[in-house]
C-alpha cells in the first residue's frame, strides 16, 4: 500500500508507520509446528516421544482401569466385591468406612472435632504470614512455632491441667490473640500491637515510658483473659495410645520437623566448634545417627530403652517413637546446615568480628540467615523425607497411617482387602510431599537462591 | 573444672538413687497402681484379636486380657492393648512394658528356658496346615516337594515349615513375609504353590478368597502349637493369677457354670463350685486377688466355651469348629483339661 | 568460635575476670560436656544390668554358636537349616551387599539418563522424566517396594508360562532364572588373561595421560584400554578350547531348577530402590550441570574445543566435585533403605537378623548392637574414603 503518508511534506511530516507483519509461516506456530519443535525434532527424538507416550498410556490405562472402571463403589463388605468383580477391580467401600480410622486412628470418634479445630487453628494462625502489609512476621512466625504446641497438645490429649500446664496452654491462646490483632492493628493502623493499645487509650503526647507501660497492660490483660479461658477449658483425656492414621502421622512429623531444625543447627555448630571435645562429640553423634536406618533406630528405642531406665518407669511408646525421629532427623539436619555454613565465605565472619559482633551475635545475625537460605530446598527435601520415613513407625506398633492401612485388611468383614488401602494412602503421600516440594521450589525462586543463567 | 567434678559426683548420687528406688516392684503392684493392664496382642487378625472399624479390640485372646483385668479390677476395660509386630514381641514382654502376652503364642522349650518368658497354659490348641489350589491336584504335602511355600515369618511356623521338608527329604522353595496379607496376595496371584499357617486361619483366609472353593485344605497337620498366654519369668505370683484365671474359664464350662447362670451357681451345693467362685476356700486371697474372683470374670465375658464359641467357633466368620478337635473339653475328647480348683 | 572472637576474648582476659576467658570456658564447657556424658552413659549402663539381671533375660553372645533352624528363602553364600545364627548374619550381610552394590549401578545409570532427560529438548521426554522424579520420590519407599511387587513381579505368569529367552533365560512370578557358568579344566587361564589385560589397559591409560600433559598429544587409551580387556581374555577362553560349560535352568514339578535365580522380592527391592534413588540422583545430575556457568562452555568454545572435549575436560570435572558428595550419600542411603526389605521378606541384614532372628533367639541387645555396627561400619569407611576425595578436589580458599 503505496500511499502518500510515507512521503515527507512540509505540512506532514515523515511519520513512521510499521507494516504488519506478515503471518508466520503454518510450519512455525500452532499444535503441529509445536510437536515438530518439542516432540519430533529428529529421528531419535521421535522414536523417544512415541516410546514415552507408549509407556504413560499402558501405565495409565492399567491404573485407572483397576482404581475406576473396574472399581466396586458400593458393598456391604468384601465378599459381595469379589462376586461382582473378582480382584480385577478395586474394592473402595472397604476404604470408605475405615476412612475416620485412617485419619484419626482409634481417637474417639465423638472427639475427632479436636484434631481438626487443632489443625484449624494451626491454619488461621499461620495465615498472617502471608497476607500483605503485616511486618511481624518472624514473631508470628515463631509463635506459631514454639507456643502454638502447648494449645494443641491440650487439644489432643487433654485431660487434667496442672498450673504450669494451665499456664502454658493460656500462653499460647494469648499468643494466637496477640497473633490476629497484631495483624489487624498493622493492616489497617500500621501499628504493632503495642502501639495500638498505647495509641487508643492515651493521646500522642505523652511521653514513652507511659506508652509503653500502657501497652504492657495491654499484653496482661491478653494473657489474664486467656488465662482465665484456659482455666476453664476442660477436655475429656485420649491417651496417646488412642492416636492414630495420617493425625499420628503429622504429629510425628511435625514435632520431628520442629525439633531438628534448632538441633541441627546447634549441632552443626559442635561440629565446627573449635573446642575438641564438643566437636568430637558432635561428629560423633551426627556420624552414628546418620550411618545406621532409621528402623534401627527405633527398634533400638522402642525395644531397648525400657532397659535403660530404671525399672518400673514408664516412657509413653509415642513418646520413644518420637525421641528416636528428632535425634534421627537432627542428625541429617546438622549436616545439612554445615554444607551451608561451608559456603559461608570467610570474609564473612571477619566482618562480622569486625563490627565487634560476638559468637552468637555474628552466628545468629550473619552467618545463619545466609547459610538458611541457601540451603532452603535441601532442608525442605530433609523434611519431606522425614515426613515419608514416619512410615517405619508402624514396624514398632504405633498405628500410623501405614499400620491403619494394613489394619483394614485384618478386619473380618474385609479380610484381605490389602491393595486399596495402600493405594489410598500412597495418594495420600503423594499429596503431602509434592505440595511441600512445590512450596519449597516456589520459596527457592523467590528469594532468588538458585543461581540462573 | 572442680564445679563440673562436684556435679558429676551429685548426678551420679541421684541416679543410683533413682535407679534402687524402684526396683522390687511386682507385676500385680504395678498393674493396680496404674490402674490398668499392658496386654500385648499382635498386629490384628481375626478371630483372636481383631480390630473393627469402630477401633474396638475383639478376640479369643483380647478376651484373655480382659479375663486378667476383671479379675483385677472387678471391670474387663481397664486395660491398654499394645499391638506389636512379632519380632519385637518378647522383647516387650522381657523389657518390662507389657504385663502380659496374649498373641497366639506357641509354647516351645526354647522360649519358655531361654528367653525370659513363663508359658501358664494353653488357651487354643492349633497345628500347622497347608493351603492349595485345587486345579493343582495335590491330595497330600508329601506332594509338595520342590514346592515355593508363602510362610509367615518370625514365627514358629516357619520352623516347622523348614523342618517338615527337611525331616520328608524334601526341596522347600518358601516365600516369607510378616503380614498375612501380602502373603495370601502372593499366593493368589501364584507367587507360590502353598500358603502354610497354622490351620484356625486357613479356612477364615480362604472364605475371603474370590473363590473359595477353587482352594483346598490339606489333610497332614504338620506341627503341634498350644498356644496361650505368656508372662515374665521370675514374678511367680503375677505368673499363678494369668494361670488360674485360663484355669477357672475351662474349669467353669467343665462344671456348667457361664455368664447366665453364674447367680443360681453362686447358691449351688457342689464344693467345686463353692471353690471355683470363691464361696468356700481363700483361692483369690493367697493370689493378691479377692475370692470372688472368677465370678467377676465369668459375669463379665462368661466361660471358655463362651469365648471359643464368640469369637471363633463355627457361627462366626473365622468358623472353626469345636466338637472332635482338641479345643473341645477333656470330657468331650479334646484337650482342655483344668488343674483342679482346690 | 571464630578464631578472631576469640583472639579478642583472650585479649580482654588479661584486664577482666577470668570468668570471661575464652579458653578458660572452653575447658570448662568441655568438662561439663564430658561429666554429662559419663555421668548418662554409666546411669543407662547400670540401670541395663540391673534389669537384665532381674528379669532374667540373656545378653551375651553365646547364641551365635546356636544353630538357627530356619530356612532362608535366597542367600549369596551356602546356607542351610542346621546353621548357626552367626552364619545368618554372614548371610544377611551379604545379601544386603549385594542389593546396595546392584541397586548402586542401576540406580546410577537411571539417574544419569533421568537428569540427562530432565534437559532434554523434547517436552514430552522431558515433562515426563519431570514427573517421574516427583511422583516416586514424592511418595514412601516402603509402599513403592510394595508396589513393585504386587504390581509387578507376583503379576507374571506362572512357572509353567514363563517368559523365556532362548530357553536360557526365564521370568516368572517365582523368580529370574538365568545360566549358572560351570568352569572346566583350564579357565583359570583366562582369568589370569583377564588381569593381564586390565593392568595393561590401566598402564596404557596411565602413560598416555602423562604423554598428554607433556606433549599435548593424546592416545586413546580408553579405547585400546577397552579392546585389550575384551579381547585379550577372549582370545585365551576360544584358544584353550572354552572350557565353560553352562547349567541352564529347566522346569521340574513345581519350579525351574538348575542354574542361578533370584527371587521376586529381590527383582522388586533392587527395581524400586533403584528407581526411587535414581530420582535423587537425576536431581543430582541435573542440578551439578547447570552449575557449571555457561561461561565456561561459551569459553571453550571460543577457544576452539570440540564439544566432547568441552564436556569431558571442561564441564565434567567440576561438575563432578558438585555431584560427587552427595551422589555418595545416596548411596548410603540406598543401602540404608535396603532395610527395607522387611516389608516384602526379602531375607537382607534387618530382615534376617533384626526380624526373624530376634524373634527366635530374643537376645535384643546384641542383635541390635551388632546391626547397627555393621551400617556403621559401611558409613564410616565411605566417609572415611568421601572425605580423602572432597581434600583432593576441594577449592582451596586463601
Amino acid at each position: 500500500m503505496p500511499d502518500e503518508s510515507r512521503l515527507a511534506t512540509a505540512d506532514r511530516p515523515l511519520v513512521f508507520a510499521p507494516k504488519p507483519s506478515r503471518a508466520p509461516p503454518s510450519s512455525a506456530i500452532g499444535p503441529i509446528a509445536w510437536m515438530r519443535a518439542n516432540l519430533f525434532s529428529s529421528v531419535s527424538n521421535a522414536l523417544l516421544t512415541l516410546l514415552g507416550a507408549y509407556i504413560v498410556i499402558v501405565v495409565f490405562a492399567a491404573i485407572i482401569n483397576w482404581a475406576l472402571v473396574d472399581a466396586v463403589w458400593e458393598a456391604s463388605n468384601r465378599r459381595e466385591c469379589l462376586d461382582k468383580v473378582g480382584r480385577a477391580g478395586a474394592c473402595w467401600p472397604g476404604v470408605i468406612a475405615w476412612i475416620p480410622n485412617l485419619l484419626y486412628g482409634l481417637y474417639p470418634k465423638d472427639q475427632v472435632w479436636r484434631i481438626n479445630a487443632a489443625f484449624l487453628m494451626l491454619v488461621v494462625w499461620a495465615l498472617p504470614l502471608w497476607l500483605p502489609g503485616v511486618r511481624s512476621k518472624l514473631a508470628i512466625g515463631l509463635s506459631a512455632v514454639l507456643l502454638y504446641p502447648f494449645p494443641a497438645s491440650y487439644f489432643f490429649h487433654g485431660g487434667e491441667q496442672d498450673l504450669l500446664w494451665t499456664a502454658l496452654i493460656a500462653l499460647g491462646l494469648a499468643a494466637f490473640a496477640w497473633v490476629w490483632l497484631t495483624t489487624f492493628s498493622e493492616r489497617f493502623t500500621g501499628l504493632s500491637f503495642g502501639a495500638f493499645v498505647a495509641r487508643v487509650t492515651g493521646d500522642a503526647e505523652q511521653p514513652e515510658e507511659s506508652a509503653r507501660l500502657r501497652a504492657r497492660i495491654g499484653y496482661a490483660v491478653l494473657y489474664l483473659a486467656a488465662l482465665a479461658l484456659a482455666a476453664q477449658w476442660s477436655l475429656s483425656e485420649v491417651p496417646t495410645r488412642y492416636w492414630g492414621g495420617l493425625f499420628l502421622t503429622l504429629v510425628i512429623s511435625g514435632i520431628g520437623i520442629t525439633f531438628s531444625l534448632p538441633a541441627g543447627v546447634m549441632l552443626a555448630l559442635g561440629r565446627r566448634s573449635h573446642m575438641p571435645f564438643i566437636s568430637l562429640c558432635s561428629t560423633a553423634f551426627i556420624e552414628l545417627f546418620r550411618s545406621v536406618p532409621l528402623i534401627t533406630i527405633l527398634f533400638m528405642f522402642n525395644t531397648m530403652l525400657p532397659l535403660f531406665l530404671p525399672v518400673g518407669v514408664e516412657v509413653n511408646r509415642l513418646v520413644r517413637a518420637i525421641v528416636a525421629v528428632c535425634l534421627f532427623a537432627a542428625a541429617y539436619m546438622a549436616e545439612i546446615v554445615r554444607g551451608g555454613l561451608q559456603a559461608i565465605l570467610r570474609g564473612q565472619y571477619e566482618a562480622a568480628a569486625a563490627v565487634g559482633l560476638g559468637f552468637w551475635q555474628s552466628t545468629a545475625l550473619v552467618i545463619m540467615p545466609q547459610a538458611l537460605r541457601i540451603m532452603i530446598p535441601t532442608i525442605v527435601g530433609n523434611f519431606i523425607g522425614l515426613f515419608k520415613d514416619t512410615t517405619l513407625v508402624s514396624i514398632i506398633g504405633l498405628f500410623d497411617l501405614l499400620s491403619m492401612a494394613r489394619a483394614v485388611g485384618e478386619d473380618t468383614t474385609w479380610l484381605g482387602l490389602f491393595l486399596e488401602p495402600f493405594f489410598f494412602i500412597t495418594l495420600i503421600y503423594f499429596v503431602f510431599c509434592f505440595l511441600m516440594s512445590q512450596y519449597s521450589l516456589n520459596l527457592e525462586r523467590r528469594l532468588g537462591a538458585g543461581q540462573r543463567r | 573444672m572442680k564445679k563440673s567434678l562436684t556435679l558429676l559426683g551429685a548426678a551420679s548420687v541421684l541416679f543410683a538413687m533413682t535407679g534402687a528406688d524402684a526396683g522390687a516392684q511386682q507385676t500385680l503392684a504395678q498393674v493396680k497402681q496404674r490402674g490398668a493392664l499392658n496386654c500385648q496382642v499382635g498386629l490384628p487378625t481375626p478371630g483372636f484379636y481383631a480390630l473393627s472399624a469402630d477401633g474396638k479390640w475383639s478376640g479369643l485372646d483380647v478376651d484373655m486380657c480382659r479375663a486378667v483385668a476383671a479379675a483385677i479390677f472387678d471391670d474387663p476395660d481397664k486395660v491398654r492393648y499394645q499391638s506389636v509386630t512379632s519380632a519385637v514381641r518378647f522383647t516387650s514382654l522381657a523389657n518390662g512394658e507389657s504385663d502380659m502376652l496374649s498373641r497366639t503364642t506357641t509354647w516351645t522349650a526354647v522360649r519358655d528356658s531361654q528367653l525370659g518368658l513363663e508359658f501358664v497354659g494353653v488357651n487354643f490348641y492349633d497345628g500347622q496346615g497347608f493351603l492349595v489350589p485345587k486345579a493343582s491336584g495335590i491330595k497330600s504335602a508329601r506332594e509338595l516337594d520342590g514346592a515355593t511355600v508363602c510362610v509367615l515369618t518370625g514365627t514358629t511356623t516357619e520352623l516347622n515349615l523348614a523342618d517338615y521338608f527337611r525331616a520328608n527329604n524334601m526341596r522347600l522353595q518358601a516365600v516369607t513375609n510378616e503380614n498375612v496379607n501380602v502373603l495370601v496376595e502372593t499366593y493368589l496371584g501364584g507367587g507360590c504353590d502353598a500358603y502354610t499357617n497354622d490351620k484356625s486361619g486357613l479356612a477364615a483366609r480362604r472364605s475371603a478368597f474370590p473363590t473359595p472353593d477353587d482352594h483346598v485344605i490339606l489333610p497332614e497337620t504338620i506341627s503341634k502349637e498350644p498356644l496361650g498366654p505368656v508372662v515374665r519369668h521370675g514374678d511367680q505370683n503375677w505368673g499363678d493369677i494369668v494361670r488360674w484365671v485360663l484355669m477357672g474359664l475351662i474349669e467353669a464350662e467343665e462344671l456348667g457354670v457361664n455368664s447366665r447362670n453364674l447367680d443360681e451357681m453362686l447358691k449351688s451345693d457342689n464344693p467345686n463350685i463353692k471353690r471355683l467362685l470363691g464361696v468356700e476356700g481363700n483361692i483369690g486371697q493367697g493370689m493378691g486377688l479377692t475370692n470372688d474372683f472368677m465370678v467377676r470374670v465369668i459375669r463379665h465375658l462368661g466361660n471358655y466355651g463362651e469365648l471359643y464359641e464368640r469369637h471363633v467357633g463355627a457361627n462366626t466368620p473365622v468358623g472353626i469348629p469345636r466338637e472332635e478337635s482338641l479345643n473341645a473339653l477333656w470330657t468331650k475328647g479334646g484337650l482342655m483339661y483344668a488343674m483342679p480348683f482346690r | 568460635m571464630t578464631a578472631a572472637t576469640q583472639r579478642s576474648a583472650a585479649g580482654a582476659s588479661r584486664t577482666t575476670s577470668i570468668v570471661n576467658d575464652a579458653f578458660v570456658r572452653g575447658v570448662f564447657y568441655q568438662l561439663l560436656t564430658a561429666a554429662i556424658l559419663v555421668g548418662g552413659l554409666w546411669y543407662l549402663v547400670s540401670n541395663t544390668i540391673e534389669n537384665l539381671s532381674q528379669r532374667g533375660m540373656a545378653a551375651g553372645f553365646d547364641f551365635l554358636g546356636y544353630s538357627a533352624g530356619f530356612n532362608i528363602v535366597f542367600t549369596l553364600i551356602p546356607y542351610r537349616e542346621g546353621d548357626s545364627y552367626l552364619r545368618v548374619f554372614q548371610v544377611g550381610i551379604a545379601n544386603t551387599l549385594l542389593v546396595a552394590a546392584i541397586g548402586i549401578v542401576l540406580a546410577t545409570a537411571i539417574g544419569l539418563v533421568m537428569g540427562l532427560a530432565r534437559l532434554s529438548t523434547n517436552w514430552l521426554i522431558r515433562n515426563l522424566a519431570r514427573w517421574y522424579v516427583e511422583v516416586l520420590r514424592n511418595t514412601p519407599l516402603l509402599l513403592q517396594i510394595i508396589a513393585w511387587y504386587f504390581g509387578f513381579f507376583n503379576l507374571l505368569p506362572v512357572p509353567r508360562q514363563s517368559i523365556e529367552w532362548g530357553g536360557t533365560f526365564f521370568l516368572n512370578n517365582r523368580g529370574f532364572y538365568f545360566p549358572a557358568p560351570v568352569p572346566q579344566d583350564g579357565f583359570g587361564w583366562t582369568g589370569v588373561a583377564l588381569g593381564l589385560g586390565i593392568v595393561a589397559a590401566v598402564a596404557i591409560h596411565r602413560w598416555a595421560r602423562r604423554r598428554l600433559e607433556a606433549t599435548g598429544r593424546s592416545f586413546p587409551s580408553v579405547l585400546v584400554g577397552t579392546g585389550l580387556v575384551v579381547l585379550l581374555p577372549t582370545a585365551t577362553f576360544l584358544l584353550t578350547g572354552s572350557p565353560l560349560a553352562w547349567d541352564i535352568p529347566a522346569l521340574r514339578g513345581f519350579n525351574f531348577r538348575g542354574g542361578l535365580s533370584v527371587p521376586p522380592t529381590f527383582c522388586a527391592l533392587i527395581v524400586a530402590l533403584s528407581i526411587y534413588t535414581s530420582c535423587f540422583i537425576a536431581e543430582i545430575v541435573r542440578a551439578g550441570i547447570q552449575s557449571v556457568s555457561h561461561g565456561q562452555t561459551e569459553a571453550a568454545r571460543a577457544l576452539g574445543v570440540k564439544p566432547a572435549r568441552i564436556m569431558r575436560f571442561v564441564i565434567l570435572p567440576q561438575a563432578l566435585r558438585v555431584i560427587v558428595p552427595p551422589l555418595i550419600s545416596q548411596y548410603l542411603n540406598l543401602t540404608k533403605n535396603s532395610s527395607l526389605a522387611i516389608a516384602i521378606g526379602f531375607p537382607d541384614l534387618v530382615s534376617v537378623w533384626m526380624n526373624t532372628s530376634l524373634n527366635q533367639s530374643g537376645r535384643a541387645i546384641p542383635i541390635v548392637a551388632m546391626t547397627m555396627g555393621f551400617y556403621c561400619a559401611v558409613s564410616l569407611t565411605v566417609s572415611l574414603l568421601m572425605n580423602l576425595y572432597n581434600r583432593r578436589v576441594q577449592i582451596t580458599e586463601r
